[in-house]
């Protein structure tokens, strides 16, 4: 008999731990989407590995050959000019961090992408000059030590750095 | 002379010419690449690997000579 009555009231008690934790986790999970991402605008480079490294779309606005050239590993290379076109069919609900050679590009592709209706869009401060995170070039791999990425043509590639004077 | 060369191995090397000082770019590549120095050749293979640095001012010669050992 004892503990037919005591059985109900663990019940309870455990239902109510368990709505407790239920309710202590909702509010984990709400807060921590809150906190997860910064306002949209202007992001420096920590803030943009942040987003990176929350899988939020990186697009860099640049030109192919440019983008070749060095990129931020995740970037999806959209040149400005084309991405009035490109965006149409993206989720305008999805965060967008954009970035260019130095900032201003990336600044037109921001204020398009707010315009067409997207809710949080970053623009990457300063750009990939600024940029002090990892930097693959070519259109795919990883460069490693004595290495880069295979040229998209398939040919090998004289690389000469000059100056004017 | 590179424009030239450039014309000459059309179709076998791709040449990719960064003026460091107004491409950035390029400043950044150089950097990757540890280029400390202009002029700097760097003769990458078709599979990324590097198979030649020459720093400094390089005669048509010399860098044909590497043009034509790429692969």
């Amino acid at each position: 008999m004892r503990l037919l009555r005591q059985n109900p009231a663990g019940g309870h008690r455990r239902a109510r731990a368990v709505l407790a934790a239920l309710a202590v986790t909702a509010i984990l999970v709400t807060a921590g989407c809150g906190d997860s991402l910064p306002p949209a605008g202007n992001v420096d480079n920590a803030a943009a590995k942040s987003l990176a490294s929350k899988g939020v779309r990186i697009i860099d606005v640049r030109t192919a050959s440019e983008y070749e050239a060095g990129h931020i590993p995740q970037a999806e290379n959209v040149p400005l000019d084309q991405l009035g076109a490109a965006i149409g069919s993206w989720d305008s609900g999805k965060p967008v961090l954009v970035y260019c050679a130095v900032g201003d590009r990336s600044v037109e592709a921001m204020r398009m992408l707010t315009s067409a209706g997207f809710k949080t869009v970053y623009n990457l401060q300063g750009g990939i000059v600024a940029w002090d995170g990892d930097v693959t070039s070519g259109s795919g791999g990883s460069k490693t030590a004595g290495t880069l990425s295979p040229s998209a043509s398939g040919l090998p590639v004289l690389y000469e750095f000059y100056t004017d004077w | 002379m590179v424009d030239g060369l450039k014309k000459a191995y059309e179709g076998r090397v791709e040449f990719k010419l960064y003026n460091v000082e107004k491409d950035a770019t390029g400043a950044k590549l150089a950097n990757q690449l540890g280029a400390q120095f202009v002029p700097t050749f760097e003769f990458v293979n078709a599979d990324g690997t590097i198979a030649k640095e020459i720093v400094g001012e390089a005669s048509e010669s010399q860098l044909r000579q590497q043009l034509d050992a790429l692969q």
